[in-house]
Order: structure tokens, then C-alpha cells, then sequence
């Protein structure tokens, strides 16, 4: 693979026409994370969807795994 | 991809517990045995739009679509594919590894550029472009009426597109946004521009009046 170009914010681009190696992508989690912090909460995982139930009964109640904090990213 | 093999991969990915990643190698599990039949899988959906954005928005299902096959995708090989995955459940929708994997009908995508690539543990996975995932959240979080789930999803899209965290071809979303499949091209670049603006950088359509 290519050098990866950089973001803006400093991170691996997800290309448009080469594949991103798993290490870029795993580099840019945190700064994606805190871009989208930026715009919008750090949150946005639906409240409810039509799979609810298999979700719920699979999650202990919740409609999937906890997502880490932005700092431990 | 032999049994020690995918066993391996299977107890890895029940162990992550961080969601984002624990979908993209489940994906690139997933898309390994089904490309080795033959057939293409791409991620479209929430997870699609994590990977982008690591926007904390994906709910405990992996959806994806074929996006070629070489050989028919049966109920019968859709059974023994996911079989390999010690997978419960089926004929389209699979509890495998901690999550469901629901492997829908052919992918439906207008886009003309192309199907993003990430190279996961066990192989690529193939990602539905990001300029029709921005102009379908524009579009379901107006359409039929405000929806605010989708105008976050939207406006995460766009800030990885905005900051090139994610390489967007902006013609194309206009493109896309005036066809008539979506014909939402203000909407869109209304949104774009409040968000170039709150991010301080150079508006996209600006040059593409």
C-alpha cells in the first residue's frame, strides 16, 4: 500500500480507490471519534429500532456493547 | 481458510468487546468464507457509517449486502457458509461471535464511485461509498419527517468528509442529491455549509455551483 494521505486532522484518509490498511485505520479512531464530537453528542446510537428484541435479549437490555470514551480510544 | 484458522479468528473477535472493531473484523471474517464461495459482500447500514466515523452510532448488528457473486447465493449456501462460522440462526439474519450478522438482499447503490476498501485481519471489507451514505441520512432525516438519529449520522459523515478524514467526491453527493432517487440537493447543501462553516473549512460546493 501507498503512503496514506493525511487528513486535515492529521490522520490516515480512508481512500477512495486503494484499500486502508488495518493499522491506519485503527491510528485515526480517536481523532474520527472527536471530529464527530465536534458536530454532534458522542453518542448516537438509536434509542429503538425493529430489532430491538434480538438486540436486548442478546446485550443484557441494551441494543449493543458499551462504546469506549473518546480518551480511551 | 482452514477450521484452526477460522476458530482462531472466531474466539478473537468473541473476546473484543470495544464495538467498533469488533464489527470490522467480524466483517472481514464474514467476507473472507462468502468470497471464497464466490460472492462479494459489502457492509452497508450503521456499521458502514461507523467505520467512517467512528461516531459511536452502530447497535449490535452487522448488515450486508452481496455486491457480486459468480455462483448463486442459495438458502442452502448461505447455511453452509455461515456454518463454517459455528453461526446460529439464518436464513439471512446469524448470531455469530457476540453479534448478528444479517445478509441481505444485492446491494442498492446508485453512487458511481467507489465501494471503499479497509484491509481487515482476514481479509478486505468492502464499505458502501460515503457520498450516497451522506445524501441517504440528509435524506431519511427529513423525509418522511425530522428524524434527528439520521441528521446526526449525516452531520458525522460530513465532518470526516469535511476534514478529508474520509476522501469524498463532492460532485458526486451533488450528483446524487439531484437525482431523482433523492432530489435533496438543498437539504444537502444547506447542511454542508453550516458544517464547513462550524468546522472552518472551505465549503465543498462552493466550487461546484
Amino acid at each position: 500500500m501507498n503512503t496514506p494521505k493525511l487528513s486535515k486532522s492529521g490522520i490516515p484518509a480512508i481512500p477512495m480507490n486503494e484499500p486502508m490498511s488495518w493499522e491506519d485505520w485503527l491510528a485515526g479512531r480517536r481523532t474520527r471519534r472527536e471530529t464527530g464530537n465536534r458536530v454532534a453528542p458522542e453518542i448516537i446510537r438509536r434509542p429503538s429500532s425493529s430489532s430491538d428484541r434480538r438486540l436486548r435479549e442478546l446485550f443484557n437490555g441494551e441494543r449493543g456493547l458499551p462504546f469506549k470514551k473518546t480518551e480511551e480510544l | 481458510m482452514n477450521a484452526d484458522i477460522i476458530q482462531a479468528a472466531l474466539a478473537d473477535i468473541t473476546a473484543e468487546a470495544d464495538p467498533t472493531p469488533k464489527h470490522l473484523k467480524l466483517a472481514s471474517l464474514v467476507s473472507a468464507v462468502f468470497r471464497e464461495r464466490g460472492i462479494e459482500l459489502v457492509v452497508v447500514g450503521g456499521s458502514a457509517i461507523e467505520f467512517y466515523t467512528e461516531g459511536a452510532y452502530v447497535s449490535g448488528d452487522l448488515d450486508m449486502c452481496v455486491v457480486a457473486a459468480t455462483t448463486a447465493l442459495t438458502v442452502r449456501a448461505r447455511q453452509e457458509i455461515m456454518a463454517t462460522l459455528l453461526a446460529k440462526g439464518g436464513p439471512r439474519s446469524w448470531q455469530v461471535s457476540g453479534l448478528f450478522v444479517d445478509v441481505l438482499s444485492a446491494f442498492e447503490n446508485l453512487a458511481r464511485t467507489p465501494i471503499r476498501r479497509l484491509a481487515g485481519p482476514w481479509g478486505e471489507v468492502q464499505i458502501s461509498p460515503v457520498e450516497e451514505l451522506i445524501v441517504e441520512r440528509v435524506l431519511i432525516s427529513k423525509y418522511p419527517g425530522d428524524y434527528p438519529p439520521a441528521h446526526e449520522c449525516a452531520t458525522k459523515l460530513l465532518a470526516a468528509a469535511l476534514l478529508g478524514e474520509v476522501e469524498c467526491d463532492w460532485s458526486e453527493v451533488r450528483r446524487l442529491a439531484q437525482c431523482n432517487a433523492y432530489k435533496n440537493w438543498n437539504d444537502v447543501k444547506e447542511l454542508v455549509h453550516e458544517h464547513a462553516q462550524a468546522l472552518q473549512v472551505r465549503n465543498p460546493c462552493d466550487s461546484d455551483e
